[in-house]
């Protein structure tokens, strides 16, 4: 059972802990980093994850056009197939395509009623009822907050989790709560903050916040872009 | 002909569906004295309008060729080409501004900017088409030419600028105000042939002072002399308005806008006014060709008649006397017996009988010089071939023809049907470069494509009516494939020794899928137990059975067949043998390999309004398709998705309903991917009934 390998070993489990998800519905999580250091593959992999257990995913790319954001999972579902010696490649993508639907918008043409639109035309329909969200490119300013309360409330109705990618600044002071500045004012509102922090050759994924850290920390390949415990750290 | 051809006019009329196109023409036509009664395109006397000669644009209301026609005003000569207005046809839209040089822009005072508006518009662009604007039907419940002035601004993207106001709307309209006289313009005797200049009602004196000031305000752009006379706040002459309207015009950079109602016969004459004094003269616009010699390189074109000729046939006809060549003469004069030269072709050939069209009747001229529109009798050619005086090397860029977006299979009644199916698509063909055929080669059906449902309907009704072509049209089979799923062991012996020559062969091994590629074949013999010689027979053997699978007969591909084992007979082996023993073993693995059906997949990408995003997706849905993403792009956005081709017939005309004909697609092969088996056992059920119809 390729398909279940895929999911069983897939180091991403180590975040959701005893749960089913690493997130429960209408609950946020962040992916934060500079620019460059792997925040689109790492969200990219988590929704590959979903999208094997037959869950849906939304991917709202504010940034790239559909074509760059296809290439991203096409790349990364190549390199994760292959790294479990994968045959049947082909065959368990054609299964998974179809649990995923991105929607490409600019930045300043994006807001939360434009959203809701896009999901209602999507499940009133039936063509599609996500059950994770990924907004990649969310300009965490200083009107996040207000967005960010209204993408909740849109969560919770619709019953689906929000993953955020949030860019950081090398030469941002860090707010007094220790986090970066542009997601400290924000913070409360997510369950789940994971930081991508290069160390050496490696990425390490390290948890800002949330009820609960990973037990053997994760790691994120810079040559890959995949996601593997580091199995010669100690256990937190 | 006229000789002054500064006082030549060559113009189009293009527009949405239902506009009022042919009706204009038919008005412009009557009132220049051309015809002498009007008839309407759907009137309750049958005849038709002049410019819908066919049968079938009688009988449709519709227009479906262009015409050509030529009329006179105000010592001016106008030639003017009728166009159609659904998208079917939009090839006569694009030869048609292909040539001429100027045209009008005509839209429903209700409907407004539609999409054919949008298409013809971007045709105008393409080949920088100075246009007057035309808001028909001010007669109409709804009529609202200000909002239709606004939608040439906002959706278009022209510089709109009103010449008129209408005097009362809807069941009320009676007239137009001229913003440069600054009168009331009525229509009066039976057909409104009769112009009234009357002074503006006081009521409507203040709403044409501000007209007027914002079409001076727009009009000074163009004229420094006009500008100085506006800010000195002098009087200004009429002459001094039009001239900078037209400049603006020529420039593409204004559209001066007329209104009135064909139907009701009024608002025609100023219309004709405006063509002579705002439109170019043909020596007003440049033409290009290509220098053959210099790389390609431009050349512009004198359009002086003692120039050597170049001209470009932009329109073939086939009729009772052969084939009809309209063609455009853009320098020299095309003479009676002068001898001229197909850039194309290289060939030379000889002028007969030239004519002047006037809609589907001829007149014989002895000569088209240039700036005019004409044909020619007896000239084998092709649409957008080049004409030129021996010793000149230079070529017409042609017009453009889009690609075909809908097909249809269509199979001939009998044989006398084949036959003269036959004949009429090689017509057909030749005439209309968006309609093709071809005979696909694993169906072997004869496809037809087109612009649109529309289009295919019309041929295949001229088919049958000029052609005596009975046909019956369906779906176009979908291309299905074969392949296993999984690998299955064969071992089969060949045998027939029952005396005197016999055959025997044993092949061993085993089939199994793989994912790149339609088929491989490897040998792991060892120890010669099939002998080298009879592999290639072995490989044959499994090949043959590729084309046509046992399951549903159709091509096997993603198959890969080993052999590792076998048995030769001294005597009785030989290739045929070993072919046999390989269909045999392919044939007893295949079924235990788990053969499923593929189908082909498209990438279907539609552009659509915003406003109908969610109407598109439902549609792909509903269509078994799995959309890939939606991309926003402002007003527009882009949906991208992936559908079964079985799903994809008749998607076009679905599409176009749902999103008001604002949406565009484009579909391309994506991938073969299993169909879902209650799919398969749809088709299997079909096979079944088809072979038991066919025994």
């Amino acid at each position: 059972m390729v398909k279940t390998d895929l999911i069983e070993r897939n180091p991403l489990r180590q975040l959701a802990g005893d749960r089913e998800d690493i997130l429960a519905d209408g609950a946020f999580g962040a992916v934060l980093s500079r620019a460059g250091i792997g925040k689109t593959a790492l969200v990219i992999q988590m929704a590959l994850f979903n999208m094997l257990r037959h869950k849906n995913v939304l991917h709202v790319s504010l940034n790239d056009p559909i074509g760059k954001v296809t290439l991203w999972y096409g790349e990364l579902f190549q390199d994760i197939a292959e790294e479990y010696n994968v045959n049947n490649i082909k065959d368990i993508w054609n299964d998974i395509e179809p649990y995923r639907l991105i929607l490409s918008m600019k930045v300043s043409g994006f807001s939360v009623p434009l959203l809701e639109e896009r999901i209602t035309d999507l499940t009133t329909q039936n063509i599609f009822n996500p059950s994770m969200v990924i907004i990649d490119g969310f300009p965490f300013d200083e009107t996040a907050r207000d967005h960010l309360k209204a993408l909740r409330t849109l969560a919770e109705r619709n019953g689906f989790s929000i993953w955020f990618t949030v860019h950081t600044h090398r030469d941002e002071q860090p707010a007094a709560d220790n986090l970066p500045a542009c997601f400290s004012p924000v913070a409360d509102l997510f369950a789940v903050a994971l930081e991508l922090k290069p160390e050496g050759n490696n990425v390490r994924i390290e948890t800002l916040a949330g009820s609960r850290t990973v037990e053997t920390p994760l790691l994120l390949n810079p040559t890959t872009m995949l996601v593997t415990q580091d199995t010669q750290s100690k256990a937190v | 002909m006229k000789k002054d051809i500064k006082r030549v006019r060559n113009i189009g009329i293009s527009a949405h569906i239902d506009s009022g196109k042919t009706t204009l023409t038919e008005r412009i036509l009557f009132y220049t004295k051309r015809i002498h009664a009007i008839h309407d395109v759907r009137g309750k006397d049958g005849v038709g309008a002049t410019m819908d000669s066919m049968d079938l644009e009688r009988e449709r209301g519709i227009t479906i060729a262009s015409a050509a026609t030529f009329c006179e005003w105000d010592d001016h000569e106008i030639n003017i080409i009728d166009t159609p207005g659904h998208v079917d046809f939009t090839v006569e839209v694009e030869r048609s501004l292909r040539v001429l040089d100027s045209a009008i822009l005509v839209l429903c005072s209700v409907g407004g900017v539609q999409s054919q508006s949008i298409t013809v518009d971007q045709q105008m662009k393409r080949y920088r088409v100075p246009c007057i604007a035309f808001i028909n039907k001010l007669d109409r419940s709804g009529a609202n030419p200000d909002r239709v002035v606004d939608q040439l601004r906002t959706k278009l993207g022209h510089n709109a600028v009103a010449m008129q106001a209408p005097i009362g709307l809807e069941s009320d309209f009676s007239g137009i105000i001229d913003f440069v006289s600054m009168k009331a313009l009525t229509f009066g005797g039976e057909f409104g042939e009769t112009r009234q200049v009357e002074d503006i009602p006081d009521h409507l004196r203040a709403a044409a002072e501000e007209g007027r000031e914002k079409l001076i305000d727009a009009a000074s752009m163009f004229s420094d002399e006009l500008m100085e006379a506006m800010l000195e706040e002098r009087d200004i002459p009429d002459e001094l308005i039009i001239d900078a309207v037209r400049r603006g015009t020529l420039k593409r950079e204004l559209t001066p806008v007329y209104m009135g109602s064909a139907y009701k016969n009024k608002g025609i004459q100023p219309l004709l006014d405006a063509v002579t004094q705002l439109l170019p003269c043909p020596t007003e616009v440049q033409n290009e060709a290509l220098s053959r010699e210099n790389d390609e390189a431009p050349v512009i074109l004198t359009g002086k008649p003692e120039d050597p000729t170049v001209a470009l046939a932009f329109k073939l006809e086939d009729g009772p006397y052969g084939q009809l060549t309209y063609i455009r003469v853009y320098q020299g004069i095309l003479e009676k017996g002068a001898t001229l030269i197909n850039a194309r072709s290289g060939k030379k050939i000889k002028i007969g009988r030239v004519v002047r069209m006037h809609a589907d009747q001829m007149e014989d001229i002895d000569s088209i010089p240039a700036g005019y529109i004409g044909a020619l009798f007896g000239i084998d050619c092709a649409s957008g071939d080049t004409f030129v005086s021996p010793g000149l090397n230079l070529s017409m860029t042609s017009m453009y023809i889009p690609e075909p977006v809908i097909s249809l299979a269509i199979t001939p009644e009998d044989n006398k049907a084949q036959i003269n199916m036959s004949k009429a698509l090689n017509r057909f063909t030749k005439e209309d470069p968006t309609f093709r055929t071809h005979v696909d080669e694993e169906t072997n059906d004869t496809i037809i494509e087109g612009m649109g449902e529309l289009h295919l309907e019309v041929y295949v009704e001229r088919m049958k009516r000029e052609y005596g072509a009975a046909v019956t049209t369906g779906k176009p089979r979908v291309a299905y494939r074969e392949t296993i799923t999984q690998r299955a062991e064969f071992n089969y012996t060949h045998k027939k020794q029952t005396g005197g020559a016999g055959q025997f062969g044993r092949v061993a091994g085993y089939i199994e899928p793989i994912d790149e590629g339609d088929f491989e074949f490897v040998n792991k013999i060892t120890g010669g137990a099939i002998p080298t010689q009879f592999i290639p027979s072995c490989e044959k053997g499994f090949r043959s059975c590729l084309k046509k699978g046992p399951k549903m007969g159709f091509p096997v591909t993603g198959a890969r067949v080993v052999i590792n084992d076998g048995a030769a007979h001294s005597v009785d082996s030989s290739d045929q043998a070993f072919q046999a023993a390989a269909v045999g073993a392919f044939k007893e693995s295949y079924k235990k390999a788990k053969p499923v059906i593929h189908e082909p997949i498209m990438k279907v990408v539609v552009e659509t309004p915003t406003d109908f995003q969610g109407a598109v997706m439902g549609l792909l849905n509903q269509r078994r398709g799995m959309i890939v993403g939606s991309q926003d792009e402002g007003v527009m956005c882009v949906v991208e998705s992936q559908v079964p081709l079985a799903e994809m017939f008749g998607f076009s005309t679905v599409l176009r309903s749902a999103t008001q004909g604002q949406a565009q697609y484009t579909m391309e092969f994506c991938q073969y991917r299993q169909v879902p088996q209650s799919i398969a056992e749809e088709l299997i059920e079909k096979a079944a009934k088809d072979n038991k119809s066919a025994a």
